[in-house]
């Protein structure tokens, strides 16, 4: 045996990488500031996403203040887990500049700086290297306090007095990751609060978006929520395009072919832009959203998608050959380099984005390498599309790439978005990045969108509901959630719903639509109508109660333990190999296999609790094993009663002996058992069968039967296995099988009459061999005459001194009645002769005295 | 005599008084009233008396004789009563000395809490439900609304088997086995152990909940509001504040979670971790059942309709004894099992 083979192996297998469309990271990978990951597992997770209130609030001017604001979406089914002041925490620092690097005359690691802001010159040692005179950064001073309550003063480092720091974007709280310090914009106003020139002084509302708001996903989509049920008017945007004279479609040619799922695919030409860095404002808004700035280009369509929720795609259109793409479906095997530098291979079937030569992109997912938007790129092919959410599902999950723009379109894009966030990338193109965006949207669009039509019953609805409504509010509500509804007829209406609105498909939809906004809490509280019939529980709940109770009693205290064990635990126990119910994706080697028994978990608790000088334990489990069943899908999941003893028969204490358990102990755990639920007799014991012997001491162990049918296992532990546990004295286990008990127990016993008779006992005891079993003797006894011989009772087992080598003396107490008239002594006597004359010629055993009793 | 006998009698009872023990009594016994004793003397010189005097004569030594037995039982007693004082004094034991006991065993405390939660549900006629815990694609996400390739999949992290048998991720495929056997009305409770792939502080791969649903003609949302508050009123304490906010859930519509008021900080610390600072605790998940569902099952979603909800044991039972690492469930650690 392994040493170690039950100890926890930490080895966890490695998660999906989390790519982006355009940049290498994932809104979803960022949590900010105390909050983390909820405290407790909800019935379905939710993907957390970020919203900036200001940026909120440039779509809805009077937006309630933060909280109650939360507190309203809450209600209405959009969970705001919580709401973060991004400036609370960020106190006394400015912009500031640098004038001079200097290196430390103590310390290689470390410059001197001189920063002046409006006002003063500071000097500043500094740790980073990525900075240069002239650049502007944030400079925290004496008595600055930063995310996490850091409180900053004056220090001597290395001999040179620091008057300050100069932030990274960790130090910020901006980033989970920064190399270097902060490098701000050449126009951030000198001596400006931070918070103020990054646009800090806002909130940061966490939510927990459902799957099936794919309409949510976005600033301009939560304010569309928001509009409706806060009752406030919602400012659309209009972004203007400052168009050349060059038609786009005269530059580019772009085609969907005829079988790829692809409804849309619309395109716009940016030339001449100079790709650099991105503004602050908009470098913070990535940022506070939790995605890493990149360069212009690439940031202007990740903020597009944050705010119109769409994603877009830049490729650099020079490098895109004879400047025509084409959606199409991928050849088996067909290579592609990815933005994260790893090359794909495609299978048949995934859609790419292509040009004449090759593919360009991984539709939906992920750009490619050969046309990724670099500081030459100097025109660029803007996309924008509407891809089937099933095929990017497909595709992202067949790559194990997810991405924010797979997250997107596989939840359910807006097909009718599709020109608008052309139009904001391009106008921004041109403001930021000094582009010049071509005339004309080149838009392959063959079938336009259709609402789809619901009928509505608001009597249905009532029905669901349990509370009335009126017709007016329910068009009203339909209304504000840009849902047209047609005229009322007879209580029913059509409804038409909008293209963002991918999640309604039936008038069950539309029912919930009407009650969040008529608000759960105005819904009435009643208790069902229903026939009287009591509740019921299992035969399985009922005697695992009872099983519970009884193992309670013998001091056993129930564990509850993983269902999968490591496969060392699983052949332990007498499991196949290869062979079992395997996990294929596992988290770690110790949880890959379901378990055949109970066994070896309980032994694994017995193994933690020694360690923690816990010399007394007593466990039990009740819990299916899992075995594979032939011809079946599905493995037969057997239940099982388990249990470990392991010390002293009694605690250790003032007033008792400190014995050692042996194996009757755990016998008679089993025996009591039995007794205690209700099952009298019928419990035979043999020797254990060769699958347990790795477990268990092969001669201070059985196998049982209840009314001749397996029930499980009982005994002493293997010494080998003992040793590897390191035990100081021998663990005693049983495993039972439930079944076998709940059908003993259904039995439903009849009453006997207590016997009226007297009875009459005779001891005997005598000398015999020491490998003749006990209960060999004892049923041979009890055959000579079912009638008349009641019981017989074990009352001593003696070895040792008087006793020769390889015998043992055991003596019996035999009690003898009949149910219809008082034996006489003559009778008893003659039975009894019977009994010692089958003990002598069948046992070869010698009598060693007799006494009687009447 | 008269005299004689008043002697006597002050003698005998003299030293009755003065005997310290039993065997001193016995000798006075002898020396008055025995054979030979003094008392008996008496009676031998009645002979010598004319009838009439012998008659009162013996009447008065009599009395005497009745006298000092009365006094010698009343002594016997005293000593007696004093011996056996003294005896029981003998015997007497330290009883605060710890006493012989057995240690009982405990039940695991998401054990108690699922007994506890399923004694209420059958109180309302709700009947008990199993399922298997090693689940077909089908039952565990198909028949719930919850098709390949549907973005719900990505929510629940799932343990695979094979491609379509996996590790059940929650209760909601017993509802979908009982319909399909069984035509409404049903009331029915399944407790079990649910499996996701996730293992953090506060998430263990496996854990524990109790799904439970009703169908029956005219079933609607403000009976799963009536039963839910009722039943978290039960578990939580009849002031419990409650409240159920719009959610989705695949496999219902509309939807519902249910927050309690805080147990732990009583709604009242903003900086409260457990509910941080929001005064509310999500413990359950509901809904109507949606219409695909009933399909699934082949139950006529225009003639029935029927509520459901999931909770998660550990989470209640976190919230019940104040236990803040779901981890410590199932470590098994003795010292935490002795605590319920």
């Amino acid at each position: 045996m392994k040493k170690g083979f039950l100890r926890l192996l930490p080895k966890t297998f490695s998660y999906f990488p989390v790519g982006g469309y355009e940049v290498g990271n994932s809104q979803k990978s960022l949590e900010r500031g105390s909050g983390g990951r909820p405290f407790y597992r909800k019935v379905f997770p939710r993907e957390k996403m970020l919203y900036s209130y200001n940026w909120l609030k440039e779509y809805i001017e009077d937006l309630p203040p933060p909280r109650e604001f939360a507190e309203a979406l809450t209600m209405t089914g959009t969970e705001v887990e919580s709401v973060a002041d991004l400036s609370s925490e960020i106190k006394g620092v400015v912009v500031a500049e640098i004038l001079s690097v200097e290196p430390h005359p103590n310390a290689d690691k470390l410059t001197v700086c001189s920063v002046r802001t409006d006002r003063e010159t500071y000097g500043i040692v500094c740790g980073a290297a990525n900075m240069k005179s002239g650049d502007r950064v944030a400079l925290a001073l004496d008595g600055a306090v930063l995310p996490g309550g850091i409180k900053l003063k004056k220090a001597k480092i290395r001999g040179v007095t620091s008057q300050g720091m100069m932030c990274s974007e960790v130090e910020l709280g901006l980033a989970e990751s920064s190399e270097g310090i902060m490098i701000l914009s050449r126009d951030a106003p000198l001596g400006a609060d931070i918070t103020e020139a990054l646009g800090l002084k806002d909130f940061i509302m966490d939510i927990g978006v459902t799957p099936n708001r794919a309409d949510i996903l976005s600033i301009r989509g939560l304010a569309r929520e928001a509009a409706a049920v806060t009752g406030k008017g919602l400012r659309e945007k209009e972004f203007k395009v400052a168009e050349s004279d060059r038609a786009a479609r005269d530059i580019i040619k772009v085609a969907i072919e005829a079988d790829a799922p692809c409804r849309r695919y619309a395109a716009r030409v940016v030339e001449g832009l100079i790709v650099g860095p991105s503004p602050d404002h908009i470098k913070t808004r990535l940022e506070s959203h939790g995605l890493r700035p990149v360069n212009n280009v690439v940031d202007i369509t990740n903020y597009v998608l944050l705010e119109l929720g769409h994603p877009l795609h830049a490729f650099d259109l020079d490098k895109v050959h004879e400047r025509s793409v084409r959606v199409r479906l991928a050849e088996e095997g067909e290579g592609l380099e990815t933005i994260d530098n790893r090359t794909r291979t495609l299978r048949k079937g995934m859609l790419v984005i292509a040009d004449p030569k090759a593919p360009l992109a991984v539709a939906g997912v992920m750009g490619g390498k050969s046309t990724e938007v670099t500081e030459e790129t100097r025109n660029i092919l803007i996309e924008s599309a509407w891809f089937e959410p099933t095929s990017i599902r497909k595709t992202s999950r067949a790559l194990s790439l997810s991405s924010d723009s797979s997250y997107r379109f596989e939840r359910g894009a807006d097909i009718e978005n599709v020109a608008r966030a052309l139009d904001m990338a391009a106008s921004m193109m041109a403001d930021i990045a000094g582009g010049s965006p071509a005339r004309g949207i080149v838009d392959v669009y063959p079938k336009k969108f259709e609402p789809l039509e619901i009928r509505f019953r608001i009597k249905r609805a009532e029905e669901l509901l349990g509370v009335g409504l009126e017709e007016s509010r329910v068009v009203e509500a339909f209304g504000s959630l840009g849902i047209t509804a047609g005229p009322v007829e007879d209580g029913e209406m059509t409804v038409r719903v909008p293209s963002f609105r991918v999640d309604l498909k039936e008038e069950a939809d539309l029912v919930e639509e009407v009650a969040r906004l008529y608000g759960y809490e105005n819904i009435p509280t009643t208790l069902p109508e229903a026939s009287l019939s009591p509740g019921r529980p299992t035969a399985l709940t009922e005697i695992r109660k009872k099983i519970s109770g009884a193992l309670v009693g013998s001091g056993f205290s129930e564990v509850v333990n993983y269902s999968f064990v490591s496969r060392d635990a699983y052949l332990l126990a007498g499991g196949q190999d290869p062979g079992g119910v395997v996990i294929v994706n596992p988290l770690t080697e110790e949880q890959v296999v379901m378990r055949c028994s109970l066994m070896p978990s309980l032994l694994e608790n017995l193994r933690k609790n020694l360690l923690k000088k816990t010399g007394e334990v007593r466990v039990f489990e009740v819990a299916p094993v899992f075995l594979p069943f032939p011809g079946e899908r599905l493995p037969r999941e057997d239940w099982r009663v388990t249990g470990l003893m392991y010390g002293h028969r009694w605690d250790p204490s003032w007033n008792l002996p400190s014995e050692p358990l042996d194996y009757y102990d755990i016998k008679g755990v089993v025996e009591t058992l039995l007794e205690a639920i209700g099952i009298i007799g019928g419990l035979g014991t043999m020797p254990v069968g060769d699958e347990q012997k790795k477990i268990f001491h092969p001669g201070k162990s059985a196998s049982c039967t209840l009314g001749g049918k397996p029930l499980g296992v009982f005994g002493e532990i293997h010494p080998d296995l003992s040793k590897h546990f390191d035990l100081k004295g021998p663990a005693y286990l049983f495993e039972l099988s439930i079944e076998p008990l709940i059908e003993a127990w259904r039995v439903v016993r009849r009453f006997k009459r207590p016997p009226r008779f007297p009875s009459s006992e005779r001891d005997v005891a005598f000398v015999v061999n020491v490998d003749i079993p006990y209960g060999e003797i004892i049923n041979s006894i009890e055959l000579l005459d079912t009638k008349l011989i009641e019981k017989v009772d074990l009352f001593d087992v003696y070895y040792g001194s008087g006793i020769p080598e390889g015998k043992r003396s055991l003596a019996l107490r035999i009690t003898y009645r009949s149910p219809e008239r008082t034996l006489k002594q003559a009778e008893v006597d003659r039975i009894h002769s019977r009994v010692t004359d089958e003990l002598t010629s069948k046992f070869g055993a010698v009598l060693r005295g007799q006494a009687h009793t009447v | 005599m008269k005299e004689r006998l008043e002697k006597l009698l002050e003698e005998a009872l003299g030293d009755l008084e003065k005997s310290p023990d039993r065997s001193g009594l016995l000798e006075i016994k002898t020396r008055y009233l025995g054979r030979k004793g003094a008392l008996t003397l008496f009676f031998k010189e009645l002979g010598r008396l004319s009838p009439e005097d012998r008659r009162s004569a013996g009447e008065a030594i009599n009395s005497v004789k009745a006298r000092i037995e009365e006094e010698m039982e009343r002594r016997l007693d005293i000593l007696d009563e004093g011996h056996r004082q003294e005896r029981l004094k003998k015997e007497t034991i330290d009883i605060t000395l710890p006493g012989r006991r057995t240690r009982p065993g405990r039940i695991h405390p998401v054990t108690r809490v699922l007994d506890e939660v399923e004694g209420i549900f059958l109180a309302f006629g709700f009947t008990i439900a199993e399922g298997p815990e090693v689940e077909l694609d089908y039952y565990n996400f198909e028949a719930l609304n919850i098709p390949r390739d549907h973005p719900a999949r990505d929510m629940q992290d799932t343990f695979y088997v094979t491609e379509d048998v996996l590790l059940r991720t929650h209760t909601s495929p017993v509802q979908i086995r009982v319909m399909e056997k069984q035509k409404p009305p049903v009331r029915i409770i399944a407790p079990g152990t649910v499996y996701r792939r996730d293992s953090d502080i506060t998430h263990t791969p496996m854990f524990h909940q109790v799904e439970g649903f009703m169908v029956d003609r005219g079933v609607t949302l403000s009976d799963l509001k009536g039963v839910l508050t009722l039943f978290l009123r039960r578990l939580f304490g009849e002031e419990t504040p409650i409240r159920f906010r719009p959610s989705f859930f695949p496999f219902t519509e509309p939807s519902a979670e249910v927050d309690i008021g805080c147990v732990i900080c009583g709604a009242n610390d903003p900086r409260c971790r457990v509910c941080k600072g929001t005064g509310w605790l999500e413990v359950l998940g509901s809904g109507m059942i949606h219409p695909e569902v009933f399909r699934a099952v082949g139950y006529d979603p225009g003639e029935y309709s029927g509520f459901a909800f999931g909770l998660g044991i550990e989470r209640i039972t976190m919230l019940k004894y104040g236990i803040d690492d779901i981890r410590l469930f199932f470590e098994n650690d003795l010292r935490f099992l002795e605590q319920f």
